[in-house]
C-alpha cells in the first residue's frame, strides 16, 4: 500500500476542517498533524530510495483514465523540505499571534496552504496540476491578507489578480495539450509529445503562467510587496515554498515532459531571464530598507539561479555531468528554502521586539537578540554560498556545468550574484552589531527562536555535510536522467 | 428547413455571445458592464445546449450566470463610485489588449495545428467505454465523482478556502432595504420550488445531466432569495450549523476516499457494487457545502459571533472583536 502519498495530502487537509470545526483547539491540532504528516513524508522518502519513484492509482483506476500520485527523488525531498520548513514554521506561528480572533483566522488557511504545497508536489496529471495551483493560490492570498493593514490588503488583492492571470495561462496551456493529444498524465504525455506546434504554444503558455506565479524576472514586481507585508509565518512559507512549488511544475515540465519539445534557445532565453533576475534580485536587496523586503529581494535573485540551470541541465549529455547539475539544483532549491524561512522568522522576531524592522537602525540589535542575529548570520552564508552550505556546493557545480557544457557566460553572473549577496548580508549583520539599543536593552531568548535556528542550521549544516546522500538519492531515483 | 433555421439560430447567438462580450470590457460602467456579463452567462448557458453539453449548460447558467451574477452586483453596492467612469490609463488599456490579441492568436495557431493530432487512446473514448464501472449512467458525473474524484475533492477545498477569505477579511454587510411585499409573497412560491430542483438535480445526475454543484448553486440562490427579503433572518443563525454545512461535504468525501483505502487499497477506489450508493453520499453532503459556502460568499464576511463564540466559554481569551 502506498499509503503515505494519501496521507501528506489528506492529513493537513482533515487538519484545516478540525481547526474550522474546533478553533479552540486549533494551535493543539495544527501542531500535532503537521508533525504526524512530517513522519509521513520521510516514510515516503524511506519508501522512495528503497523502492525507486512510487506511483498510486486513486480510486484504482489506470493513470490516463484516473489520476495517479507519483513521488520520486526530486518531488520527494522537495515535500520533505516544505514538511520541514512548515513543521518548523508552525511551531514558530504558535508562538507569533498574539490576538486569538487572528489565530484563529490563520490555522484552516495555513493547513490549506501545506494541503496545497504536497498535493502539487505529488501530483501526476496535468490538470490536476491546476487545481493545485489554485488552492495553493488562494489559500496564500488569504494569509498574505492576515496582516491587515492597508499594504498588506493591497499587496493582496495584486497577488491575487496576478495569480488568477498565470492560472488562466497555465489551464490555457493545458486545455490546448487536451485538445490535441486527449491526455492529460504526465507519464503518458511524456511518451506522446511531440515536437510541433500545438505542443510548443502549450508548453510557451504554461511555462509563461508558471513564470508569473514563480515571479521570475521581469514577472516579479508582486512578489517584494507580498512577501514583504505578510504576517512572518506566511513569509517564510510564501517566499521558501510557494514560489518554489511553481518553479518545481516548470522543472518539471521543461526536463522530463517536453524535453523533445526544448530548444536549446528556448532554454538560453529562460536562463538569461534567470541571469537577470539574480543581478537585479540581488541589487534591490542591497538597496532595501528595509528587512523583510531585502529578505523578499533576495528570494527574486535566489530563484535566477534555479531558472539558469536550465539552459546548462538541456544543454549537458545524458550522464553523470547532467546528473550532477541536476543534483545541484536540487540542493540549491532546498538550501534557499531552509535559509529563507530561517531568514523571514528571524525578521519576523526583530520586528516583534523593536517594533520595526528598518536595517538602518538595527543597532544593538546583535546584544538584544543574540541568537536571532546568529541565525541571520547563518542564513546569509547559506544565500552568499560559502562553505559549508548546500548552496556552496551547487553554485560550485553551477560553474562547473557552465565550463563543462561551454556556456562560461554565467560564470560571471554566478560570481556577481554571490558578491552583492555577500555585501546586502553584511549589510544587516554591520547595522545588526552597531552601538545602540534599539530592539531593547535587555537580552532576549525567545521560544520562537528554536524553529529559525532549526532551519539555519539544515541551510548552512545538513545540507552542506549530508549533501552526498542527497546525490546518491537523486542519481538512482529520478525520472528525470535517462527516464 | 429546421437545418437553416438551427443555422439562423446559432449564428445570432454567436453574434449576440460577441457583443456582450464586447460590451462587458468595453462599458465604463460597473453596474452595466455586471448586467451585461450576467446577460452574457445565460446567453454562454444557451450556447452550451447547443454544443450538447447540458451539464455545462446547467452548471453556466445557475453558477456563471446566476450566483457570480449576485456575487458582482453585491460587490459592486460596496463601491461608491459604482456609477463613476472607471478607466484604465490608455497606456495600460492597450497593453492588456495587445496581451490578449497575442494570446488569442497564439492559441488559435495552437489549435489550427493541433486538429490533425486528435488520433488514438483519448481519454473520452475511455471514459465512455468505463462508464458501466462507475456506479451511474451520466458519463459527466463519473468523471467527476468517479475516475477524477480527486479533482473534485481538491475543488471542493479551493471553494472553502475563498469562503475563509471571505470570512477572514470582513464583517458581514448589513445594510439592506427591506424587501417588498410583493417579493416575500414570490418567495413563499420560489423557494420551496427551488429548495425541490435542487433535490431533483442532485438525485438525477446519477444518470442525466445535473449533480452536486449545479444543485448546490440552486440552493445557495434559495438562501441568497430568503436573504434579500428578510435580512434579520441571518442574525438569527447557528453559527455551529454554518461550521458544520461548510466542512461536511470535504469531510465526507475524505472520509470516504480514507475508508476505501483500508478496503481497496486504493483512495478513492469504490468497491463496484457500492459506488451508486456512494457517489450519492458524497454529492448529498457537497451539495450542502456548496449551498452554504456560496450563500456565505453572498453575505460578504463574518456573520456577528463567528470569532467571539469561543471566547464567552473560556475566561483566559478575552480576544476583542476585530472591527
Amino acid at each position: 500500500m502506498n499509503n503515505p502519498m494519501v496521507w501528506v495530502i489528506m492529513l493537513p487537509l482533515l487538519a484545516s476542517l478540525i481547526t474550522l470545526a474546533w478553533p479552540r483547539r486549533a494551535h493543539w491540532i495544527g501542531l500535532l498533524f503537521s508533525v504526524i504528516t512530517l513522519a509521513f513524508s520521510m516514510v515516503l522518502v524511506y519508501q522512495v530510495f528503497n523502492g525507486g519513484p512510487q506511483t498510486h492509482e486513486l480510486g484504482n483506476w489506470n493513470a490516463g483514465l484516473g489520476i495517479a500520485l507519483r513521488a520520486d527523488a526530486l518531488s520527494a525531498s522537495l515535500l520533505v523540505m516544505a514538511m520541514l520548513v512548515f513543521t518548523a514554521t508552525t511551531f514558530y506561528a504558535d508562538a507569533y499571534f498574539s490576538d486569538v480572533n487572528k489565530r484563529m483566522r490563520f490555522w484552516p488557511l495555513w493547513l490549506m496552504l501545506s494541503t496545497a504545497i504536497n498535493a502539487l508536489l505529488l501530483s501526476g496529471d496535468l490538470f490536476n496540476l491546476y487545481v493545485t495551483l489554485e488552492l495553493l493560490g488562494l489559500s496564500a492570498v488569504a494569509l498574505t491578507a492576515l496582516s491587515d493593514n492597508r499594504a498588506a490588503l493591497q499587496a493582496s488583492i495584486r497577488y491575487l489578480s496576478i495569480g488568477l492571470l498565470g492560472s488562466l495561462v497555465f489551464l490555457a496551456g493545458v486545455a490546448l495539450i487536451y485538445t490535441g493529444y486527449g491526455i492529460l498524465d504526465l507519464e503518458l504525455l511524456a511518451q506522446r509529445i511531440q515536437a510541433e506546434p500545438l505542443a510548443q504554444v502549450a508548453l510557451t503558455l504554461m511555462s509563461a503562467g508558471l513564470i508569473i506565479k514563480s515571479a521570475l524576472f521581469p514577472m516579479h514586481f508582486w512578489l517584494p510587496a507580498a512577501h514583504a507585508s505578510a504576517p512572518a509565518p506566511v513569509s517564510a512559507a510564501l517566499s521558501a515554498l510557494v514560489v518554489k512549488v511553481s518553479l518545481y511544475i516548470i522543472l518539471r515540465l521543461w526536463i522530463d515532459v517536453f524535453d523533445v519539445v526544448i530548444t536549446p534557445a528556448s532554454a538560453l532565453l529562460i536562463g538569461i531571464l534567470g541571469a537577470a533576475a539574480v543581478i537585479w534580485g540581488s541589487w534591490q536587496a542591497l538597496r532595501a530598507e528595509r528587512l523583510k523586503l531585502l529578505a523578499a529581494y533576495s528570494t527574486v535573485a535566489q530563484l535566477g539561479y534555479l531558472f539558469i540551470f536550465i539552459p546548462l541541465i538541456t544543454g549537458l549529455p545524458e550522464g553523470q555531468l547532467r546528473e550532477t547539475a541536476f543534483t545541484a539544483l536540487v540542493l540549491l532549491a532546498l538550501t534557499h528554502g531552509f535559509a529563507k524561512s530561517a531568514l523571514f522568522l528571524s525578521a519576523g522576531v526583530v520586528q516583534h521586539r523593536a517594533g520595526h524592522d528598518r536595517i538602518a537602525d538595527l543597532a544593538g540589535t546583535s546584544r538584544a537578540l543574540p541568537l536571532t542575529t546568529f541565525i541571520i548570520a547563518l542564513s546569509g552564508v547559506a544565500l552568499i554560498g560559502l562553505p559549508p552550505s548546500g548552496s556552496f556546493i551547487a553554485k560550485w557545480q553551477l560553474l562547473a556545468a557552465s565550463i563543462h557544457s561551454a556556456q562560461w557566460w554565467w560564470i560571471p553572473v554566478v560570481a556577481t550574484g554571490s558578491i552583492l549577496a555577500a555585501a546586502y548580508t553584511f549589510r544587516v549583520l554591520g547595522h545588526a552589531f552597531g552601538p545602540g539599543d534599539s530592539a531593547g536593552k535587555v537580552l532576549n531568548w525567545g521560544r520562537e527562536e528554536i524553529p529559525a535556528l532549526t532551519l539555519a542550521l539544515f541551510a548552512t549544516v545538513v545540507l552542506g555535510l549530508g549533501s552526498a546522500g542527497l546525490w546518491d538519492f537523486i542519481s538512482n531515483n529520478s525520472q528525470f536522467i535517462g527516464g | 428547413m429546421t437545418e437553416w433555421l438551427w443555422l439562423f439560430l446559432d449564428l445570432t447567438l454567436i453574434l449576440l455571445l460577441l457583443t456582450l462580450a464586447w460590451l462587458t470590457c468595453a462599458t465604463h460602467n460597473n453596474q452595466k458592464g455586471v448586467t451585461y456579463f450576467i446577460a452574457f452567462g445565460l446567453l454562454l448557458a444557451l450556447a452550451w445546449a447547443r454544443l450538447k453539453a447540458p451539464d455545462l449548460a446547467l452548471a453556466e447558467a445557475v453558477i456563471g450566470a446566476g450566483i457570480s451574477g449576485a456575487l458582482l452586483l453585491a460587490a459592486i453596492k460596496h463601491d461608491d463610485d459604482a456609477q463613476s467612469v472607471n478607466k484604465l490609463p490608455s497606456i495600460k488599456l492597450w497593453m492588456v489588449n495587445l496581451l490578449t490579441v497575442a494570446l488569442a492568436t497564439l492559441m488559435g495557431w495552437g489549435v489550427w495545428h493541433g486538429l490533425e493530432l486528435s488520433d488514438g487512446n483519448r481519454l473520452a473514448d475511455q471514459v465512455l467505454a468505463q462508464v458501466p464501472e462507475s456506479g451511474v449512467t451520466n458519463p459527466v458525473t463519473a468523471v467527476l465523482l468517479n475516475f477524477r474524484a480527486y479533482d473534485t475533492l481538491l475543488e471542493l477545498a479551493v471553494v472553502l478556502t475563498a469562503v475563509l477569505a471571505v470570512l477572514t477579511l470582513n464583517p458581514m454587510r448589513k445594510t439592506y432595504v427591506p424587501a417588498e411585499p410583493i417579493l416575500q409573497t414570490m418567495l413563499s412560491w420560489l423557494v420551496p420550488l427551488l429548495v425541490v430542483t435542487s433535490g431533483y438535480l442532485l438525485w438525477v445526475g446519477a444518470h442525466a445531466p445535473g449533480g452536486a454543484f449545479q444543485a448546490g448553486a440552486l440552493l445557495a440562490s434559495a438562501l441568497i432569495l430568503l436573504q434579500l427579503a428578510q435580512p434579520t433572518a441571518y442574525q438569527a443563525i447557528n453559527l455551529n450549523w454554518m461550521r458544520f454545512l461548510l466542512i461536511v461535504g470535504i469531510a465526507v468525501f475524505v472520509s470516504v476516499g480514507l475508508l476505501m483505502m483500508f478496503l481497496n487499497t486504493a483512495f478513492l477506489g469504490y468497491s463496484s457494487s457500492w459506488s451508486g450508493i456512494l457517489i450519492l453520499v458524497i454529492e448529498t453532503a457537497a451539495t450542502f457545502s456548496i449551498a452554504s459556502a456560496l450563500a456565505i460568499a453572498y453575505m460578504g464576511g463574518r456573520p456577528d459571533g463567528w470569532e467571539t463564540f469561543e471566547t464567552s466559554t473560556s475566561s483566559g481569551h478575552q480576544g476583542g472583536k476585530h472591527s
